[in-house]
């Protein structure tokens, strides 16, 4: 009983930073109407950059981190621009007033597929930048471990889950009570409306994906800080995590991503538990898999989806 | 007030609007009519900012709209109801009218004018926390309309809002429309229901094809064999 709540508290404590990533990619789909499939291999890119940094110039752990998070947004920006502007000639549309928000999603398929295409391209730029297979991070991990009445906590990262938690409540109550949020929430919920009502759709694009950017890389370095080494599997880790828990939150609640983030995290801890690093990763597949087959939702209680972003 | 002249817009290669002028008089409803694929909804999203024309001029107060954002024409003073309502689903009906005003700074203000809306609009009151998405037409037709009202247009134009609706729902839509030109609200709308635009309008133009093919008053209106053989004659029965 003592192991089965051990795991569970462990299973809950690698949320934090599954949400965090989970809701970077939602918060990406709802202002973009897209699934940015390079959104992994942006975290290793510039996962690697930190890396860099910090072993050829001995930058600090905070450096790494500001370092880190300023690359994947400016990478982000570049698959936002390569991606969603120049491929979707909707967007280009739009910028020339011939074409209605209405019609947008008629280039989802190209989308999709230069999405993918980046997705190679960054991983390739990244693997060739770093070629070795390991490469170390700031290591901010403990090498202690809590023991409360026989269960045992490492405090890194419970301060971890802390941070995450504190970062998407913070997320949270801006998307609720700002006009950004607002706005970010009017675009995810209709861009023809949006369009009509005279909000500025592509500056909220912008923001929209600044902060998605922003939650990935935060959520990057707090993982990598634990792990103290970058391998070329991040990015596919990262894509893999996010994707699970936005598409299992329903792709477009707050609630819902935090629901699959408890959900992936919890199982991923019991099957390691009983199958070890393989059942681990089956169970993170399946769970991909489930949340497509039963077209997602296994979470659509209206407790998550109430309402998006909330 | 609105000032139109030889505008045409296309797309690709089809031409949806050809040379089209009208006006809309300050304090007054204009009213265009005309069959579907006439091209109305390409006027108003040309008018919104949203197409651009490929020639002629859209003046408002004075004021070219030609390359205007969206946005910077909600700041001139247009707001547009869109055809089949296109309110925000996931949002609430607050949230909703909130978006309405989202170019605008006046805390208070928006406050106040939140409350108009729920005034004028009672059953939007009653669902004022309610997903938009979960309303009924009629009710997302009233929230479209106080949502467009929440950025204090001085022109607010309307496409097809009787579209879609029960007759009890189009009057009682109409009934709106009256009230807010009583109010000194400037209306540009776009119909098919000819006899409930009638009660309300002062001027008609119809469009056929990408061309104005008639302008004139109610009176004008009723006595065109086009129109009458176009609109009337089928709609009597059901007036």
């Amino acid at each position: 009983m003592l192991d089965l709540l051990q795991r569970t508290l462990e299973g809950l404590l690698e949320a934090g930073p599954y949400a965090l990533i989970g809701l970077g990619l939602t918060i990406s789909f709802g202002v973009l109407r897209r699934i940015n499939l390079a959104f992994g291999a942006t975290a290793l890119l510039a996962a690697y950059v930190g890396s860099w940094l910090h072993v050829r110039w001995g930058v600090p752990a905070l450096g790494v981190w500001v370092a880190v998070i300023v690359i994947t947004v400016m990478v982000g920006f570049y698959v936002e621009w390569m991606c969603f502007d120049i491929a979707d000639d909707s967007v280009m549309a739009m910028r020339r007033q011939s074409s209605v928000a209405l019609g947008l999603d008629a280039r989802e398929a190209s989308v999709l597929a230069v999405s993918f295409a980046l997705w190679m391209q960054i991983e390739q730029v990244a693997v060739n930048f770093q070629p070795n297979h390991l490469h170390p991070f700031p290591d901010l991990s403990s090498k202690l471990n809590f023991d409360w009445g026989g269960i045992d906590l490492r405090p890194d990262r419970i301060l971890v889950f802390l941070l995450t938690s504190g970062l998407i409540a913070g997320l949270s109550i801006w998307l609720k009570h700002s006009q950004l949020g607002l706005g970010i929430r009017a675009l995810s919920s209709s861009q023809a409306a949006a369009q009509v009502c005279g909000l500025n759709v592509l500056r909220l694009r912008y923001i929209g994906t600044a902060v998605s950017c922003v939650l990935c890389g935060l959520a990057s370095c707090a993982v990598l800080s634990m792990d103290g080494q970058v391998t070329p599997m991040f990015g596919m880790w990262v894509l893999l995590k996010g994707l699970t828990c936005a598409l299992l939150g329903g792709l477009g609640s707050v609630r819902g991503v935090l629901g699959g983030a408890v959900l992936l995290g919890i199982t991923e801890a019991h099957a390691q538990s009983l199958w070890g690093p393989i059942g681990r990763d089956a169970a993170t597949w399946g769970l991909l898999l489930l949340a497509l087959v039963v077209q997602t939702r296994p979470l659509k209680h209206p407790f998550f989806m109430q309402r998006r972003f909330e | 007030m609105l000032e139109i002249e030889e505008i045409a817009c296309s797309y690709g290669k089809i031409e949806a609007l050809r040379k089209v002028s009208l006006k809309a008089n300050p304090n007054a409803v204009t009213c265009l009519l005309g069959p579907n694929g006439a091209g109305k909804t390409t006027l108003m999203m040309s008018l919104a900012g949203i197409l651009k024309p490929t020639h002629g001029s859209i003046k408002f107060e004075g004021q070219n709209l030609i390359g205007l954002t969206p946005s910077q024409i909600v700041q001139r003073g247009l707001a547009l109801v869109p055809e089949n309502r296109l309110v925000f689903p996931a949002l609430t009906v607050r949230e909703n009218l909130m978006a309405g005003a989202y170019l605008r700074k006046d805390k208070p203000g928006i406050a106040n004018d939140i409350e108009q809306q729920l005034h004028r609009f009672p059953r939007l009151r009653e669902r004022i926390n309610q997903l938009a998405g979960t309303l009924s037409g009629g009710e997302q037709q009233m929230l479209a309309v106080g949502r467009a009202l929440m950025s204090r247009p001085r022109l607010l134009m309307m496409d097809e809002p009787s579209v879609g609706l029960a007759p009890k729902v189009v009057a009682e839509i109409f009934g709106i429309i009256q009230k807010l030109h009583h109010e000194g609200t400037t209306i540009f709308l776009v119909e098919q229901n000819v006899h409930m635009a009638t009660k309300v309008t002062q001027h008609f133009y119809l469009l056929q094809q990408g061309r104005v093919t008639f302008s004139g008053t109610p009176d004008q209106l009723a006595g065109d064999d086009l129109v009458k053989r176009a609109y009337l004659a089928g709609q009597s029965a059901t007036a």
